[in-house]
């Protein structure tokens, strides 16, 4: 039994029909949990490339950006420098601080996919942004159980990264296209950040997650002045930490 | 900047995302990580975007906003309210959006 709107799919799961079976299920499945993403990825990739087209970049290089570059938030930091004609190094140093939060979330990856091909880490490195590592993690629990992915587990991580690849570059080509046609105070991009707002909210359900939560939002704001960006990586390691810290408050209450 | 240094730079840039985004994963089996250190990353993604979400909602032209004035805070507290009673993304993105078009019409 197969899905006829997905049969294109088919070559990408190779011969072994039992092996093919359990590859395309988990493929899709990886797919279908994208979905509460979608319309927040939706509506930043296209805010982030009728971004990039205003501020004077050819539809070119706006292609490059999203097509290659894949990383919003560093896109949105280069692109201003980029305007003004800041030195390539600033630029690369800039979009390297606010990726360097992608370090954090490689090291919580590593258990599931260390013992892969080098080829094969790369790409799901390169795949992942902060939703899919959000959604993966969720479905996944907890890191103590982590051991090497199994088949299903790596083509999962493959379905949902490709459905977040496939909205964010779709509506990238959109918002280039479209860009002189939206009209700027439309609000469009608050959507985006209520949209984000209710695929975070899910997943406070116990108190260390609520604490890290806060404390990354209250860290952003005040390292706001913080230079080269660095007041997201400072808020996810303050929110980690603080997160940390109520778990470890519980243990020490139970153990009592 | 030229068209050679652009190119240059958007090759750079994507190098960085590479790089940083499979960073410890290229480290492969040379590594292993702590088990109280892999427990804690469970938190990273949603303090990421927590921190990418709260400065959208307290800040108005780069000035500090923390007021029920501020239409976007209002919107952002109106949507955790309803996607905590509701569950439904859909209903609180409404609720939310509805409360900024409104509140920024008043305000």
């Amino acid at each position: 039994m197969r899905a006829p709107a997905t049969r294109w799919l088919d070559p990408l799961f190779g011969r072994s029909p039992a092996l093919a079976q359990v590859r395309r299920a988990a493929f899709l499945d990886g797919m279908r949990a994208f979905t509460p993403a979608a319309i927040a990825t939706g509506v930043w990739a296209l805010v982030t490339s009728v971004a990039t087209v205003r501020m004077g970049m050819s539809a070119e290089a706006a292609l490059a950006m999203s097509g290659l570059v894949y990383a919003g938030s560093a896109q949105l930091a280069a692109l201003p420098l980029i305007v003004a004609g800041a030195p390539a190094w600033l630029v690369l140093l800039t979009a390297s601080i606010v990726n360097l939060r992608f370090v954090i979330f490689s090291a919580g990856l590593h258990a599931y996919f260390r013992h892969l091909s080098l080829w094969r880490r790369l790409l799901l490195g390169y795949l992942t942004g902060d939703v899919s590592y959000l959604l993966a993690i969720r479905r996944w629990g907890s890191h103590d159980r982590a051991g090497p992915a199994g088949t299903a587990q790596i083509w999962f991580y493959l379905g949902l990264t490709a459905a977040n690849w496939l909205v964010w570059q779709s509506m990238s080509v959109a918002g280039i296209l479209l860009a002189d046609r939206i009209p700027a105070s439309w609000g469009m991009d608050f959507v985006g950040v209520l949209a984000l707002i209710t695929l975070v909210v899910p997943g406070l359900t116990d108190a260390p997650s609520i604490a890290g939560v806060l404390a990354a939002s209250v860290t952003a704001i005040l390292a706001r002045p913080a230079p080269l960006k660095l007041a997201v990586l400072v808020a996810v390691v303050a929110g980690v930490a603080a997160a940390m810290l109520v778990e470890l408050a519980r243990e020490r209450r139970t153990a009592r | 900047m030229s068209g050679l240094a652009l190119a240059v730079v958007i090759a750079g840039l994507t190098l960085v995302t590479v790089v940083t985004r499979s960073f410890f994963l290229v480290l492969g089996d040379r590594v292993r990580l702590p088990a109280r250190v892999r427990h804690g990353l469970r938190y990273a993604p949603a303090c990421a975007l927590a921190a990418l979400i709260l400065p959208q909602l307290v800040l108005a032209d780069q000035r500090l906003d923390i007021t029920w004035l501020n239409p976007r805070l209002d919107a952002g507290i109106v949507t955790i309210v309803a996607m905590v009673a509701s569950r439904s993304m859909l209903g609180a993105m409404s609720a939310g959006m509805a409360t900024f078009v409104l509140l920024r019409a008043l305000f």
